[in-house]
């Protein structure tokens, strides 16, 4: 009998009639864990000793999940897939981690990622590549890619991840799953490995909206060690997907959807965009006014340098303090220079060490002017557009990606590889990190027999509203709740 | 030929809280490393600084003290480099919107009054401390976040005595605002100096040079002292192209400047804002609040004490050097001792016998309300001030109160009757001297009370004594 | 001639306590040069420098100082056991001399 492909409500009813116990259901999801590891290489750590708990009235109470490597996890080795801290056991839990434990959650296994959630990829762990389990020869993207691949295999019903750019929104599409990012400070990142702190945010990989809707309920709440962290406590996620609709206007931006703009388009481009406007025409079958932007192309493009540019600059600051000193494997060197840099150049993979160098570039004093500020002030002028689209729309519908997952072969992430124009639609998911925007992407079909999706933003602290519409609009499709065992439109 | 001096002063002195800056492990001193440590002050991956209130309230009510403009809206940035005590791999400071910008403060040397600029102050944390040994340094996190304020002046002091006269007083203004103890010998105060020179009439400074980490206020005056020697000869021999814009260190063994390093060498802090301290706004409430905690600043206390109650400017300026001493003073006066009186007190004996003790005055046994027993019989005439001194001296090593002596053996006899009995059989056996008192010859007068005072071994009430006296030569 | 060369590169890698391959340095230099494009597009957008530059995500002022309480510090053991080099209570290092 299997439990875990299953949405929380339903594994909880399981436990409480009996029909399972909680220590069944952590060894079935070890189980699941080994297979998928062997698979695509999706974990860190798997929680052999893991034990099951009490059930509770607590919907989470007895059910394992997953939690990405870059939550500090006590006693349990968190290494954010790096090799720096490849042996870092921490001595405190994340907050949001805490919560879960409290609630009765049981964690069963730490996830792999893009090492400490720089890159797209899932390509650069300190464990090996992680593959898509839908088709192990694409990528899950990342950075929250053991997340998103341990969700869509059925090890349990929701991850946690972290996004800083799109690294929850992203996987979640390529893995045919829910990917939820809440207002920036709904959730504490006391505990979590920072990349960029002022677009990091913690989320979750779950099957369904109602799931995310639970997990963050229980993940979310003020926290006196994150000062950025605010009082959500009239925030009722859960109950918010039970009302009826409650958006009414939508709309999707012309320069990112219209494949008119795309000379060059492949097949899979086309098809996902056709998907999209099924999508969009699924919304108008419940009711909600969708509404064609235009947005200045200029500043859409300019998107992806604003992050790269900030999101390298606070990176480099942030990781300043893995030197191999206090924690991490001491470098050799008879200076403690020299010490440092072994650690450090023997540590972190490539692609890390590149974009050090570009924020430190960008961070000098000569150049800060021309680079870092002014992609700050970029970052301004494209969260005051997003907030003057939400005077008027309750949510921003857009397609995640350019297509389904990217195969793994060539996949060496570059900056500048695309012509501006697709990056833009690559990587439009920045902008809710940029704001601090709630965002969500669901699955809306299949691009070449692989999973899609597509992602609906919304203004800051208006998260009910946005999981109410995605819940309405999940449930208007039949791939809710979805493995890739179990493709629910082939059902 | 001498060169007209210009020097600037960075002056960092830690905050006293209860908690670090950022962290809320204990600020305080231990001998046992690593004893106050949060997650935040070793840098764990995951930890994140909360601000302490009561050093921003701190930071702001010395920005107000200072006549600073305070932002609108408080925020920090991150100064980032490398090296063994920042575990963070960057400070956290102020740059941008710190909490004190363009302020003036008044200081006094030799009777003048000097106006010193400020161009800003900031609030924060202060690195880990290094144990050096053999072959090895050990890294101690108590010092990691440790709430410190930086304070940078104009370049408009003129020598080492003004740079050295500018410190005390504001460590002072720190002790009186209470917001630090100031005390260098705990390294709570720690210095950088910026010295350039420049002909009488020239338009533009000279090269700067800036001399790190001095730790005392006699180093501060001697490295400026050295440097402005330095530069001069070399601009006097045309050398003045090797004064080099550098970065040197005082060396308090060979008393001398030592190159660190260029200007070209020089560290690119990348600063940038902190984004996990949110933008925190200062509301007008909240600084006529703070405001209102400010106490009478030195100087204001040292016109007090001249104008209202005559103290010479010697006396008053004693005073004002420490908190503790106007502290005391201040209670002197409530008790209701007078001003001269207990001026007196205090900077003679008291002050001797606390540097004597090597103690604050905080811990000095003969309180405010202790003197008064002795200000007041003094006062009396129970007891001669030789003998207040002495009752002073035993008080304080003795630790009991000073009324104690005045009642036992070695108190002064007053009582009339004893008085009268001693007076009575001296001049018994003195009449040929009373004879010759009688006589015109008044200065006998003292003959008697020297035979009373030898007869009582200099216990008897000299004021009485005196009277009695006079009640018998008269009778 | 590109106003980024490797030399650049290395000195920047160098202060960061990094060292680069060859293959890395001339992807940064790549990359370099698309950023650069980028910013010149970004600069050319009207009224950018009057643009109060976004340091912060939610700027709502929402948000409070901690009151002055210390809390517990982290017990030795625990601070101490991800180091790999340690003399008693504290973190050792090779001797730090100058800068």
């Amino acid at each position: 009998m299997k439990f875990l492909n299953k949405s929380i409500e339903e594994i909880h009813e399981s436990l409480k009639n009996d029909e399972v116990t909680s220590q069944e259901l952590v060894q079935e999801s070890i189980q699941k864990s080994k297979e998928l590891q062997e698979k695509c290489n999706a974990f860190v750590t798997i929680i052999e000793d893991a034990k099951g708990v009490s059930v509770t009235e607590n919907l989470l109470s007895g059910i394992p999940y997953g939690v990405k490597d870059n939550y500090s996890t006590k006693d349990v080795l968190s290494t954010g897939s790096s090799n720096t801290l490849a042996d870092y056991v921490p001595f405190f839990t994340a907050t949001s981690v805490q919560h879960l434990k409290d609630a009765g959650a049981v964690m069963v296994n730490k996830t792999a990622m893009d090492e400490f959630g720089m890159g797209g990829t899932g390509t650069t762990a300190h464990t090996g590549v992680i593959r898509n389990p839908w088709d192990v020869t694409r990528m899950c993207a990342g950075s929250s890619s053991g997340s998103a691949a341990a969700v869509a295999y059925g090890v349990y019903p929701y991850a946690l991840g972290s996004d800083t750019g799109d690294s929850i929104r992203k996987p979640a599409a390529y893995c045919g799953i829910v990917g939820y990012k809440p207002t920036y400070g709904l959730i504490s990142r006391y505990g979590l490995f920072p990349f960029a702190s002022s677009l990091d945010h913690c989320g979750v990989l779950t099957r369904s909206v109602r799931d995310a809707a639970i997990v963050v309920d229980t993940m979310k709440g003020q926290d006196k060690y994150d000062m950025t962290s605010w009082d959500s406590s009239s925030v009722h996620l859960f109950e918010a997907t039970k009302k009826p609709l409650l958006g009414k206007k939508l709309c999707y931006i012309k320069e990112l959807c219209d494949i008119k703009n795309f000379p060059d388009a492949t097949d899979e481009l086309k098809d996902h965009l056709a998907n999209f406007f099924k999508t969009v025409e699924l919304c108008k079958e419940l009711g909600l006014e969708v509404e064609e932007v235009s947005i200045d192309q200029t500043l859409l493009n300019a998107s992806a340098s604003v992050y790269v540019v900030l999101s390298c600059a606070e990176a480099t600051s942030n990781l300043s303090n893995l030197t191999g000193i206090i924690f991490g494997k001491r470098g050799e060197g008879n200076t403690w220079k020299e010490m440092m840099m072994d650690h450090r150049t023997k540590g972190f993979s490539p692609l890390i060490k590149r974009r050090f160098v570009i924020g430190s570039y960008v961070l000098q004093k000569e150049n800060q002017e021309r680079y870092f500020k002014n992609a700050a002030r970029v970052r301004r002028l494209l969260v005051d557009t997003w907030k003057n689209l939400f005077q008027t729309y309750d949510a921003v519908i857009l397609p995640v990606g350019i297509g389904p997952a990217k195969p793994l072969e060539g996949s060496k992430e570059m900056i500048g590889k695309m012509s501006e124009e697709l990056q833009a639609l690559d990587e439009h998911l920045q902008i809710g990190n940029f704001g601090g925007f709630p965002s969500i992407t669901i699955p809306n079909g299949f691009v070449n027999g692989l999973p899609v999706g597509v992602n609906l933003t919304s203004n800051c602290k208006e998260d009910e509203l946005l999981l109410n519409i995605a819940y309405h609009l999940e449930s208007k499709m039949p791939y809710k709740g979805q493995t890739c065992e179990v493709k629910k439109n082939e059902l | 030929m001498n060169y007209k001096a210009v020097i600037g002063l960075e002056m960092h002195c830690e905050l006293k809280s209860n908690s670090k800056v950022f962290s809320s492990a204990k600020n305080g001193y231990s001998e046992i490393p690593n004893e106050f440590v949060r997650p935040v002050d070793m840098a764990f991956p995951g930890s994140l600084p909360v601000v302490n209130k009561k050093c921003v309230k701190d930071a702001l009510k010395m920005s107000l003290a200072l006549n600073c403009t305070q932002p609108e809206y408080m925020y920090f940035d991150r100064k980032n480099y490398y090296y063994p005590d920042l575990p963070k791999g960057y400070q956290i400071t102020q740059m941008e919107s710190p909490v004190g910008i363009n302020g003036k403060t008044i200081i006094e040397l030799n009777g003048k009054e000097i106006p010193v600029y400020i161009h800003d102050i900031h609030l924060e944390e202060d690195a880990a401390s290094l144990d050096h040994y053999y072959s090895t340094s050990c890294i101690d996190y108590n010092r990691a976040g440790v709430p410190l304020l930086e304070l940078v002046t104009e370049p408009c002091l003129s020598s080492a005595d003004e740079a050295v006269a500018f410190l005390e007083h504001m460590r002072s203004i720190y002790q009186f605002c209470d917001v630090s103890e100031g005390d260098t010998k705990k390294g709570q105060i720690r210095c950088d100096v910026n010295v350039s020179i420049m002909e009488e009439d020239d338009k533009e400074f000279g090269t700067r040079v800036e001399i790190k980490n001095v730790n005392s206020f006699g180093g501060v005056h001697d490295a400026i002292e050295y440097e402005i020697k330095r530069q001069s000869t070399l601009k006097r021999e045309g050398r003045y192209n090797e004064v080099e814009q550098e970065t040197r260190r005082w060396d308090e063994e060979t008393q001398s400047t030592i190159h660190m390093r260029s200007k070209v060498d020089a560290v690119d802090y990348k600063y940038f804002v902190e984004p996990n301290i949110p933008k925190y706004k200062i509301t007008k409430e909240w600084l006529e609040e703070i405001k209102k905690e400010i106490p009478e600043l030195p100087l204001e206390c040292k016109h007090k004490y001249m104008e209202k109650y005559g103290l010479s400017d010697y006396d008053a300026s004693v005073i004002i050097k420490e908190k503790d001493y106007v502290d005391y003073y201040e209670e002197c006066l409530s008790l209701g001792i007078d001003a001269k009186t207990g001026s007196n007190w205090l900077t003679t004996q008291i002050l001797g016998e606390i540097n004597h003790e090597e103690i604050s005055l905080k811990d000095f046994y003969v309180t405010p309300k202790l003197l008064k027993q002795i200000v007041d019989a003094t006062k009396e005439g129970t007891i001669s001030s030789k003998q207040a001194k002495e009752i002073f001296l035993k008080s304080c090593t003795e630790k009991k109160e000073p009324k104690s002596y005045m009642s036992q053996e070695n108190a002064q006899i007053s009582d009339e009757n004893e008085l009268n009995q001693i007076v009575g059989s001296i001049m018994e056996r003195s009449q040929t001297q009373i004879e010759q008192y009688k006589n015109g010859k008044t200065n006998l007068f003292d003959y008697f009370v020297g035979q009373v005072m030898k007869e009582t071994r200099g216990k008897a009430n000299p004021v009485l004594t005196k009277e009695i006296i006079t009640k018998y030569l008269n009778s | 001639m590109s106003k980024f060369t490797k030399e650049m590169v290395d000195d920047y890698a160098k202060k960061l306590l990094i060292s680069l391959t060859d293959e890395e340095n001339k992807m940064v230099l790549d990359e370099f040069e698309y950023i650069d494009e980028s910013i010149n597009v970004i600069n050319k957008i009207e009224g950018i420098e009057k643009v109060e530059p976004m340091t912060h995500t939610l700027d709502d002022f929402t948000f409070e100082l901690r009151e002055d309480e210390v809390e517990e510090s982290i017990p030795i053991e625990e601070l101490l056991r991800n180091a790999d080099e340690t003399d008693g209570r504290e973190i050792e290092v090779v001797k730090v001399v100058g800068e």
